[in-house]
């Protein structure tokens, strides 16, 4: 029974970043309706940036973070203005194989520059493990936790009060409406674009806390959040947060009880089944708009 | 499609169905079979023999995709994992039963299409971009299987496959197993030419064009789906057994999520018809040849670039050439060839 609970608890500490990234997903498909398959390649560049600034270059922290925000800022405009832009009106396919080409142009990246094996970040905020009886939170799954909490707050505030986040939630319904309402429709996908990468660099840290900065993983990390806004829905931010802490639960559960029986890396998997168990019963997701579509 | 030119008139049924239409494609088809199998393989050494293999193998499976992609118009992400459960079919059926590769070969093919039509189920339901994320699950979860398979797969070390022989005869070099190769790829262009002018062809361009207007008009638009994945599948098979049984040992990391998007990524740039395949094909092996070959000089440029030059330029150059084509010509060189050569058929006159 202690087991058990750990690995719930485990979960959804984990689910928290899962859900984090969705997020990030979810954020640019609202606004600009292109599914964002690069997500996972952002999350390891971003890390790795972070890690360079931080660790390679030796940069007080302020500064690292001015430095990050500035070139995720210039990405985003790059990317929108060079990449996306140009695919506008462009069949469903273009737009999916360009954020998916995005993704190996900046695996290659990553690979070109800090190659070889992982690195490891500094931890910055240390709290202390919480102990219930036999159950154990680990620091780094506690910060991970609140981190995640705060940021999924401020996003929803920003949605919810700021004249940005209404402009941002106009252009998502309609975009022609949008832009003869005076929302600048360009500007908002930029923002978009640059709140997800951000999303994206946060994540990567705080996953890089629990695992060190590898590729690999951060990667991984990225695509089973394709997996989470499937689930969740592709429109819904609390689709992403319910679908991360469902996935994350999954995986946790997976690596519990079904690992040991079949010598390990189910867990890997698991979101997968569990995605492809949503497409076939639920297509939409859990809180996904029903669109009518003739199939 | 290939129109005729002036003057040329069919007179008979046979001459109207016949595939290739005038004199001057027949010789054109003629000359480049005569280099192909008569010219090439006497002065081309054993490397370019290797690279003109993996050329007429990845040409088959690209095909496949092109059914999929191209003519029912449907984005499949787990091509290579097809390619995987062909060529780990075939592998173990001749590794572990002892078969010869003729009947491993259509039976993992088979196996393969039959997977295929598992996989393609949920298209009932669901289109565009909801496939390409099943395919995406689909080739995450065979790949794990393939890799937990425990001593049917080997996991990570590698599972061999048997030498293909004839008899006696051997295909253990590179030019026997080119003639091999290229005769499979001619196959599988002559007979995907051949079956796009089938009813069950031109039904999948129906359904790509139109799922709704191809309904009304009598077409089972889920058996069609169905179908076009089997085939695709199937072509995958076919193609990863042969390279099973080419390399004669495989290992899962040759089979990876990125190699589905290069087979998709040759049909972008090559423009999504047979022909187009094939260029595409042709087009991207060059230029990872380029790489190969060009990375390592970059890499003593730049010596902090060396350990991880060629995998990282890989990559870069993949996705910008991707991205390029999107942008700049999303119909591929196919289009760009034939404005070429009607340019030219009527030149020195603009028009």
């Amino acid at each position: 029974m202690n087991f058990f609970l750990q690995i719930v608890i485990n979960g959804i500490l984990t689910g928290f970043v899962y859900a984090l990234m969705a997020l990030a997903i979810v954020i640019i498909y609202k606004s600009s309706s292109v599914f964002n398959f690069a997500h996972g390649s952002l999350v390891g560049l971003c890390t790795f940036f972070v890690w360079q600034m931080v660790v390679g270059w030796g940069l007080p922290l302020y500064v690292a973070l001015f430095l990050e925000l500035t070139v995720i800022a210039a990405l985003a405009y790059t990317l929108q203005r060079l990449v996306l832009k140009p695919l506008t009106g462009q069949p469903l396919m273009a737009a999916i194989m360009a954020t998916i080409a995005l993704g190996e142009f900046f695996s290659g990246i990553v690979v070109l520059f800090w190659p070889g094996p992982g690195r490891v970040l500094p931890v910055w905020i240390k709290l202390t493990t919480l102990k219930f009886g036999p159950l154990v939170i680990s620091s780094e799954s506690l910060t991970n936790f609140i981190v995640c909490a705060i940021c999924f707050a401020v996003f929803l505030l920003f949605f919810q009060k700021t004249k940005l986040g209404l402009a941002m939630r106009g252009t998502a319904e309609d975009h022609t409406l949008a832009q003869s309402e005076g929302v600048k429709v360009d500007l908002i996908f930029v923002v978009s674009w640059f709140v997800a990468i951000l999303v994206a660099a946060i994540g990567g840290v705080l996953m890089s806390s629990l695992y060190g900065v590898s590729y690999d993983s951060l990667h991984g990390l990225g695509m089973k959040a394709l997996a989470v806004v499937i689930l969740g829905g592709m429109e819904s931010i609390l689709g992403a947060l319910i679908g991360g802490l469902i996935i994350g639960l999954v995986e946790s559960l997976g690596s519990g009880y079904i690992d040991p029986l079949v010598s390990g890396g189910f867990s890997e998997v698991a979101p997968y089944i569990v995605l492809l168990i949503v497409l076939i019963f639920r297509p939409y997701g859990l809180f996904g708009y029903e669109r009518i579509e003739r199939v | 499609m290939y129109k005729k030119p002036c003057g040329v008139f069919d007179e008979t049924y046979a001459q109207d169905s016949a595939l290739v239409r005038t004199g001057y494609r027949w010789t054109m088809l003629a000359l480049f079979l005569i280099v192909l199998f008569g010219v090439l393989p006497f002065f081309a050494g054993n490397y370019l023999m290797d690279v003109m293999i993996n050329i007429a193998i990845t040409v088959i499976a690209v095909l496949g995709l092109q059914i999929i992609v191209g003519f029912t118009g449907q984005i499949s992400l787990g091509h290579a994992a097809f390619m995987a459960v062909g060529a780990y079919a075939s592998a173990m059926l001749s590794t572990h039963l002892g078969m010869s590769f003729w009947i491993a070969m259509p039976l993992a093919a088979l196996f393969a299409g039959l997977l295929g039509i598992v996989i393609a189920m949920p298209a009932l339901r669901i289109r565009g971009f909801y496939v390409a994320v099943t395919t995406l699950a689909a080739h995450y979860i065979i790949m794990w299987f393939i890799l937990h398979g425990g001593n049917w797969t080997k996991g990570v070390s590698g599972l061999t496959a048997g030498e293909i022989r004839i008899g006696s005869f051997s295909f253990d070099n590179e030019l026997k197993f080119y003639y091999l190769a290229m005769l499979f790829a001619t196959l599988a262009i002559f007979l995907t030419s051949n079956m796009m002018r089938t009813k069950i062809g031109r039904a999948m361009i129906a359904v790509r064009d139109n799922d709704l207007a191809a309904e009304f008009m009598g077409i089972n638009v889920f058996k069609i789906k169905v179908t076009s994945f089997f085939l695709s599948s199937l072509y995958a098979g076919v193609a990863g057994s042969l390279l099973a049984h080419y390399q004669g040992i495989i290992t899962v990391d040759q089979f990876t999520l990125m190699d589905s998007i290069w087979m998709i990524a040759m049909l972008i740039i090559g423009g999504a018809t047979i022909t187009g395949a094939i260029m595409g094909v042709v087009f991207l092996k060059i230029l990872h040849q380029v790489v190969l070959f060009g990375a390592p000089a970059i890499g003593h440029v730049f010596p902090a670039f060396a350990g991880s030059a060629v995998a990282a330029f890989m990559q870069i150059f993949f996705g910008a050439v991707i991205i390029l084509f999107l942008i700049f010509e999303p119909r591929g060189l196919f289009h760009r060839w034939q404005i070429t050569l009607a340019t030219f058929r009527l030149w020195p006159f603009p028009y």
